[in-house]
């Protein structure tokens, strides 16, 4: 059997690697439901999951690269994952109000770099007033 | 500094950067920041629902531990409605 080369080598490392994240996430996760339920899980089933898990995920990514592409995009977004969890309807509706939660935090995010840059650009007190109550009835609009 | 995720638990946003970057084809192609906080609330979702799945599978058996027979017995509802 041939060695393995350098970079094949470096890849396997990489792989195992991820897989052990993924593995130890998988077991956190699994302990919360096994607290929740009242239930053991045996280590070969954790190993299990984490192994299912860790395919799917080529499976997802494979499907994402394509919808971006789709969208004559190189970058994947939310748009995409949400295309990605259709094929369930409470799935859908989860991920859908997250990326509502995420779209709203970015915005205030971004309002609050304003008032900051604002300040830094050193303007009178009335301006940053004035922007002060403006960004507040944005913020009611959003309602 | 970002904000931390409220539990503790579940996957982070580099490994699951580095995850789907395993098994993308096109070298240019780039995962936006939402869409990984996104894609990892869905892999926590898969593995909560895999588990509980694999937990009622077992209990319906009256076990009190889960084996890997329950996982290959939720398997197939759990990958095709995903």
């Amino acid at each position: 059997m041939e060695p393995l080369g350098e970079q094949e080598r470096e890849r396997l490392l990489h792989t195992q690697r991820l897989k052990a994240a993924v593995h130890y996430t998988v077991g956190c996760l699994c302990q919360e439901v096994a607290e929740d339920k009242g239930i053991q899980f045996s280590k070969q089933t954790i190993a299990a999951i984490s192994e299912i898990t860790f395919r799917q995920c080529e499976n997802f990514a494979k499907d994402l690269e394509m919808f971006a592409r789709h969208g004559k995009r190189t970058v994947i977004n939310s748009e995409d994952v949400k295309l990605l969890a259709r094929r369930s309807n409470s799935l859908l509706r989860y991920i859908t109000q997250k990326s509502e939660e995420l779209a709203l935090n970015n915005l205030e995010q971004k309002e609050r770099k304003k008032k900051k840059s604002s300040a830094a650009k050193g303007r009178t007190t009335s301006d940053e007033q004035v922007e002060a109550v403006m960004a507040e009835s944005e913020d009611s609009n959003m309602a | 500094m970002e904000k931390r995720e409220e539990s503790a638990s579940g996957f982070r946003k580099e490994t699951v950067n580095k995850i789907l970057h395993l098994h993308f084809k096109d070298d240019k192609t780039r995962v936006s920041s939402d869409a990984l906080l996104l894609m990892a609330e869905m892999l926590n979702v898969f593995v909560r629902e895999a588990a509980a799945r694999s937990a009622r599978q077992a209990q319906a058996e009256d076990l009190d531990r889960v084996d890997i027979e329950h996982v290959e017995k939720v398997l197939p509802q759990l990958v095709c409605k995903v």
